[in-house]
């Protein structure tokens, strides 16, 4: 096993734990991991912008020699444009310049917004609905109708008829310009139920990926207990110990007795 | 101060030691029990598996380090198959944090499978932008991405050839972690290019994504950890997602019975106060 | 100067705004043209805004080492995170891996920043059993009906639940399939709409917050 994995393995279970001694209390260790992983974050995204930005998009298709791909012959000399639109995005730093800002976010969110309407209609408005809509009664081949009741089909009538009931009586719930009385009330109410359900299967589900998570972490650091990493974890974890030890012993010296 | 007061004031610390052992028992003694499949991943199992050799398949892998122990294992599940059936898998990225991520699985796969870098499989990389991406694939593969991510342009990959852009794909799937993901590709996507669209997701946003696979928008759905387990299992292949299962499940039934117990010491307190005729303090 | 200042930006978005929105009806390959060239030029700005936010983080920072306030030792630990990362990274052209060999750049990326990040969300796990423990309480009928659907949907989705109540997996395959589906779509629909409202304050002009910067 070379040495720069065995080093990762020390370095990664090390950082687990000190991220994990937050859940007896705050301390150095945790902020310390907490201030890396900040800063390497941010490094990490820096290079791959100018690795992604500058180089694949801009340098590349602007000057580098010889490069030619499909249309984008070499010197694609329009990416001047986005260019100068993302400089001019820069100029808020500087507050003489700072209204030219505003020229690029308008063209953002311009494009943006427009690009967005048409295809969030088609897609989240009238796609949906139409699912919403189905046929309460399933037409046979010889002309006949039936009613199919099983719960264990999603596609079912009855479902149909369970899911038409659960969209319209939500949406009405969300309609506060109405006041919910009488039959409203019953509407509203059934919205309720309907809402308590989904946001306990949401919950269900949201316990369900916090634990993936946590086994994730506790599956690597059982990999680097192993022998082959040096026991990584098992000495680190002796060290996190003593050292959340002394911390606890220096704070109780330090802070006043009451 | 009552049984049942001093149950429901207990130091949080020990809710997480129990919490903490529960996770790790299961892992380091598995109890392998049977997983069963579900619909919604089956359909995206079935696609693939019914995908003549050659077919292009695209998988975005949007998500991040956070998300890697329920998304990486459905990653490394679909890669698997789809270099089984023989498919030109093209690999990005649309969540710059996972760029790291996503080469590494598509790399580490590809090598165990004995495939080619730019003749068998392509990875792009990552480029800023979610929507504004998926509208220049869909306008043109090499419009949104002159070069893959190791700077060969990508009009001269033999494992591009033929494809211009996203209607060409055959079956596109995206494994995401939250916004710029499933729902982005079907709106930006989906809607106006005409490709089949599947998902992946973690278990926070999966309930979100029902109402897409339920009117077809999306062909099927692989729910977290869970979903992996399913996929492996469909597959033949048991890999981190069905160790996991057994860690799952336990915890699962030991967050059940500390909200049942929460909920029978209310009770006893919400009885004892009222029998002696004091009001329950608020928050209690 | 107040054209360029005000009035221009709201004639930009206007513009842009009914144009694109228009586009997606005009299947004309100059429109098509139109369409590849824009969305190329925003992933090429996306890239510029990914700027903003990282200034923003150097300028706290900065600030705090200069007052010297609380922990601002632990602001150079960022500082060297960030020039670290980017010496490493730029020295290997921001890959990493090549021709399969681990750079430096990707050890950081997959020994320090995967196991920081992935543990940062894992504890979120510890807290999520304690806040259920503390407050997931039946307290009215609407919370008791919460607290069902969570348990069968918990036992549902593990295969130790399904092996002890066999019908959890159906129950939660059809309150996820139906009940649930049919909330989410009737917020979906609540959503958009709300989106699409607010897209269209923006392109005439009625919302203005997000110019910012600089004086009107």
């Amino acid at each position: 096993m070379s040495f720069e994995l065995i080093l990762g393995a020390w370095v990664a279970a090390g950082l687990t734990l000190f991220i994990l001694t937050f859940l007896y209390q705050d301390n150095p260790l945790f902020k310390l991991a907490e201030h890396l992983y900040v800063g390497v974050s941010v490094g990490y995204a820096i290079v791959k912008t100018y690795d992604t930005v500058l180089v694949r998009l801009i340098y590349e298709p602007m000057l580098k020699p010889g490069f030619t791909q499909g249309e984008w012959a070499k010197g694609d000399w329009s990416l001047l444009i986005p260019l100068t639109i993302g400089a001019l995005m820069l100029a808020r730093y500087a507050p003489k310049t700072a209204w030219m800002s505003r020229i690029a976010f308008a063209f953002v969110v311009g494009v943006g917004s427009g690009l967005a309407i048409p295809r969030v209609v088609s897609s989240y408005i009238l796609k949906q609905i139409e699912d919403t809509v189905r046929p309460l009664l399933m037409l046979g081949a010889d002309g006949g109708v039936s009613f199919t009741a099983s719960l264990a089909n999603p596609a079912s009538n009855l479902n149909s008829i369970v899911l038409l009931v659960g969209v319209v009586s939500v949406l009405f719930y969300f309609f506060f310009s109405v006041e919910h009385t009488g039959p409203g009330r019953v509407v509203a109410r059934t919205g309720i139920v309907f809402l308590m359900i989904s946001f306990g299967a949401a919950f269900g589900y949201t316990v369900m990926a916090r634990m993936s998570l946590l086994i994730g972490r506790l599956t690597d650091l059982i990999e680097f207990a192993q022998p082959k990493y040096g026991g990584a974890t098992w000495w680190l974890l002796a060290l996190t110990i003593v050292t959340l030890i002394v911390f606890h012993l220096r704070r109780g010296r330090t802070e006043p007795r009451q | 101060m009552t049984f049942a007061e001093r149950m429901l004031r207990i130091d949080r610390r020990i809710i997480f030691l129990i919490i903490g052992v529960c996770t790790l028992v299961p892992l380091l003694f598995p109890m392998g029990l049977a997983i069963k499949t579900s619909p919604e991943v089956t359909s995206v199992y079935d696609y693939i598996e019914h995908m003549p050799e050659g077919s292009v398949f695209l998988l975005s892998l949007d998500f991040d380090p956070a998300s890697k122990p329920e998304l990486y294992p459905q990653a490394v599940a679909l890669l698997h198959h789809a270099f089984n059936r023989n498919l030109r898998v093209i690999g990005m990225t649309l969540w710059l944090p996972g760029t790291g991520m996503a080469n590494e699985v598509i790399t580490h796969v590809a090598q165990e499978r004995g495939k080619v870098n730019g003749k068998d499989y392509v990875f792009l990389g990552w480029s800023p932008g979610g929507g504004s991406v998926i509208i220049n694939m869909g306008q043109s593969i090499g419009t949104a991405f002159p070069t893959d991510y190791y700077n060969q342009p990508t009009a001269s990959l033999p494992v591009l050839a033929g494809i211009q852009s996203l209607r060409d794909v055959q079956y596109v799937v995206s494994l995401a972690a939250g916004t710029t993901g499933i729902e982005t590709w079907y709106v930006f996507g989906k809607d106006k290019y005409k490709f089949e669209l599947g998902g992946g997701c973690t278990g926070v946003i999966a309930p979100g994504l029902y109402p897409l696979l339920r009117s077809g928008q999306i062909n099927g759905l692989i729910g977290g950890l869970r979903g992996a387990a399913e996929y492996e299992v469909l597959l033949g292949r048991k890999g981190r997602a069905v160790a996991g299962m057994d860690a799952q499940s336990v915890t699962h039934l030991v967050i059940i019975v500390l909200v049942i117990l929460c909920n029978v010491f209310y009770f006893m307190l919400r009885r004892s106060r009222q029998g002696g005729g004091q009001a329950l303090p608020s928050g209690s | 100067m107040n054209f360029f200042r005000r009035q221009l930006p709201l004639l930009i978005t206007f513009v842009t705004g009914v144009l694109f929105a228009l586009q997606y009806y005009v299947p004309h390959p100059a429109s098509e043209a139109m369409l590849t060239s824009v969305t190329k030029w925003l992933q090429i700005i996306g890239g510029f805004a990914l700027v903003l936010g990282v200034t923003s983080l150097f300028h706290l920072h900065a600030v705090k080492i200069r007052r010297k306030e609380p922990g601002w030792g632990y602001s150079f630990v960022l500082y060297a995170g960030i020039i670290g990362t980017i010496v490493v990274g730029l020295w290997h052209n921001g890959k990493e891996t090549v021709d399969n060999v681990t750079t430096s750049f990707g050890w950081i990326y997959n020994f320090m920043m995967v196991p920081l990040q992935g543990t940062m969300f894992a504890i979120l796990a510890f807290f999520i059993a304690s806040a259920a423990y503390r407050s997931f309480r039946a307290r009215s009928p609407e919370a008791a009906v919460l607290l069902i659907a969570a348990i069968i949907v918990m036992m549902g989705r593990v295969p130790l639940g399904e092996y002890l109540i066999p019908l959890s997996g159906d129950v939660t395959q059809w309150i996820l399939n139906v009940l649930n589906a049919s909330v989410r779509r009737a917020i979906l629909i609540g959503i958009s709409l709300g989106a699409i409202a607010l897209s269209l304050k923006i392109i005439f002009g009625v919302e203005r917050a997000y110019l910012g910067g600089g004086k009107e």
